[in-house]
């Protein structure tokens, strides 16, 4: 390192590290914000980690003195936390925070998993079986590949309230039921897979069926780790489409769904809370990220592949 | 004797025994498409065909009456002055968003090219606001630009009076006045409201938009960049290109040609889906100066119930997204055959 210095190099580094602080900026805010008091927060004080010195949680205090008199001692006493603990414990009591993660967890891997269901036998089919029609179906994914759903977002939302399902599971999980792009993506890795495999196993008494499943699956391992990541980060992270499909029920809202709460009353000590929130929606992301980095890029770069 | 004869049959059964399978495997693919095909029509096409219709209505959910308008709402996306602004907001959101950030990708990816092993420290970094979820760092940013309160604004005013404000004002330059900054003049007065102001809204969404979306920029330009062979530019140092600005011109950016066509392609799209940090930060104020097209949709059709009229504008935010992408297919189809 230290021969390649130059004063080129060092200007490179120095517009690296600008960028980079620019990047890390808020995740930087977020986590400092987090750990803060309201106190802290208004006052731009107590460094990164804040001074954590002890503060009375003022929800506490209310729900517990439910007279509205003047709030005795020793209730100020049982409800006084450290910042830290005030925020996190905050994120998860003043909202049903677990429920949001189950249901994100849930809403992201129905989709994967019926994404896989509907497409894995679509391109084995496409790319290896030969029928009268192929290459219809063909052009027709090809042309679905330009229809981004978003767009097509409000049609959406008129059909299923039509048919009820509005606030519910399926409306999350429908629109995206159908991944053009991994039917794509599948058939085109299907193809470099060779004829005699199949062959092999249609001669050991297969039927069609396993051998979508029992051969051509494993073998696609790799490319459905990629479309997974690809599939489980947008839907993890997507706001948009779960801003319509759930409109009042606050059962079925997903994270984001539930983080966009704590905005709105715009009581200023709701960012302590609202940025622990948001800590803990972003964290199980980025902490994949970090660990499979490679794995991830890959994946969300996917769609580079078209 | 007995055993070639049984070897024979063997393989005659074999070849009939993958014949029937193809026959049976004719059944078994119309079978294996039948869902994905009906689902493409269902959750793809047909949307847009009711779009299509509706928007010539001024249909509304919960009410049975159903006019035809002809073309009435087509005209008042084109003529009123706020949805101008709509189609205006969303069209410099795109004309900003796409270029800086795809510029800064590129710069981003040659320079990390070029610093070695630790280039991928920076790497990983850049991509980490591709990752989190954009709703989430837009309330962040929310909350860092706030007027008062924000770390951004707190630690702009800290370097009033000081050598920082001497630095950033510019007035060391011979042909700058410092006074006249924007530096200087935000210390003496106020610094921006960022959102809240009709002037800095749009920049900052688009700010937020850029750090979003440069990362995932850089890392295609990263995977282009691999596929640019050496002996290229040996070639062109043959050829008297050394300097490299000159590599760069004429040996980088033509490699990267298909690269750029699809990070052009995405980048566009993407931004033209702009909803969230609308939605979170600006309710597309102040003065319509963030109303994009997506936030519209939105607030027409699903807020306001005014399904007809969001039709409308789907169907142009369709055919502005088509628009795009067929000019992608179009300049790629010339490199690109799928077998």
């Amino acid at each position: 390192m230290i021969s390649n210095f130059s004063a080129t190099q060092a200007l490179k580094h120095v517009t690296l590290i600008i960028g980079a602080l620019i990047v890390i900026l808020p995740f930087y805010a977020m986590l400092s914000y987090s750990m803060k008091s309201p106190h802290e927060i208004e006052t731009n004080t107590g460094g990164f980690f804040g001074d954590q010195k002890p503060m009375v949680d003022e929800w506490c205090v209310k729900a517990n003195n439910p007279s509205g008199v003047l709030p005795s001692e020793e209730l100020k006493q049982a409800c006084t936390k450290t910042p830290i603990v005030f925020n996190y414990v905050s994120a998860f009591t003043k909202a049903p925070l677990v429920r949001y993660l189950l249901n994100g967890v849930f809403v992201t891997l129905s989709i994967f998993f019926i994404q896989v269901l509907v497409a894995l036998p679509c391109a084995y089919a496409l790319a290896k079986l030969k029928f009268w029609g192929r290459d219809a179906v063909f052009m027709l994914v090809l042309f679905c590949l330009l229809i981004p759903v978003h767009a097509i977002a409000l049609p959406l939302y008129i059909m299923l309230s039509k048919v009820g399902l509005i606030n519910s599971y399926a409306a999350l999980i429908v629109p995206w039921t159908i991944s053009v792009f991994g039917i794509f993506l599948m058939r085109q890795f299907f193809m470099t897979i060779p004829d005699d495999l199949i062959d092999a196993a249609r001669i050991d008494g297969m039927s069609e069926f396993s051998i979508v499943w029992k051969v051509m699956l494993p073998c696609a391992i790799p490319a459905l780790m990629a479309f997974a990541i690809f599939s489980v980060v947008a839907h993890w992270n997507d706001y948009f489409w779960p801003r319509i499909a759930v409109t009042s029920d606050r059962n079925y809202f997903t994270p984001p769904l539930g983080l966009r709460m704590f905005k709105g009353d715009s009581d200023g000590d709701v960012y302590g809370p609202m940025m622990a929130t948001a800590t803990i929606i972003v964290t199980p992301l980025i902490v994949a990220f970090l660990l499979a980095q490679r794995k991830f890029i890959e994946g969300i770069t996917l769609s580079g592949m078209k | 004797m007995i055993e070639k004869v049984t070897k024979t049959v063997d393989t005659l059964n074999q070849a009939a025994g993958l014949k029937r399978a193809e026959n049976r495997a004719k059944w078994v693919s119309y079978l294996f498409c039948f869902p994905a095909v009906s689902l493409m029509f269902i959750i793809l096409l047909v949307p847009i065909f009711v779009a299509g219709v509706l928007s010539f209505t001024d249909y509304s959910l919960g009410n049975p009456d159903l006019n035809w308008l002809g073309s009435k709402n087509y005209e008042v996306i084109f003529g009123r002055s706020s949805y101008q602004k709509m189609i205006w907001a969303t069209v410099t959101y795109v004309v900003v968003v796409v270029p800086i950030s795809i510029g800064l990708g590129l710069g981003a990816a040659m320079l990390i090219n070029s610093v070695g092993r630790i280039g991928e420290l920076y790497k990983t970094i850049y991509f980490l606001p591709v990752m989190a979820a954009l709703l989430a760092m837009a309330l962040v940013w929310d909350l860092a630009l706030h007027p008062t309160v924000g770390i951004v604004n707190q630690t702009l005013r800290l370097g009033c009076g000081t050598w920082i404000e001497g630095l950033f004002s510019f007035g060391w330059l011979p042909w700058v006045d410092g006074a006249q900054s924007w530096y200087s003049t935000s210390c003496a007065d106020e610094f921006p409201l960022w959102i809240g102001d009709r002037d800095y809204a749009m920049p900052t969404i688009c700010f937020i938009g850029i750090w979003q979306a440069f990362g995932f920029n850089m890392v295609l330009y990263l995977a282009g960049l691999t596929g640019v062979p050496r002996e290229l530019y040996h070639a062109a140092a043959i050829d008297g290109v050394t300097n490299t600005w000159d590599q760069f011109r004429l040996v980088t950016w033509p490699m990267l040609g298909p690269t750029t066509i699809f990070v052009v392609t995405i980048t566009s799209i993407n931004s033209f889906k702009v909803f969230d940090t609308v939605e979170a930060l600006t309710w597309g104020g102040p003065a319509k100066s963030t109303y994009v097209m997506m936030y519209a949709i939105f607030e027409k059709a699903v807020k306001e119930n005014l399904v007809g009229f969001g039709s409308a504008i789907t169907i142009v935010f369709l055919f502005f997204v088509l628009l795009i992408t067929f000019t992608q297919r179009f300049l790629v189809e010339k490199r690109v055959h799928y077998s």
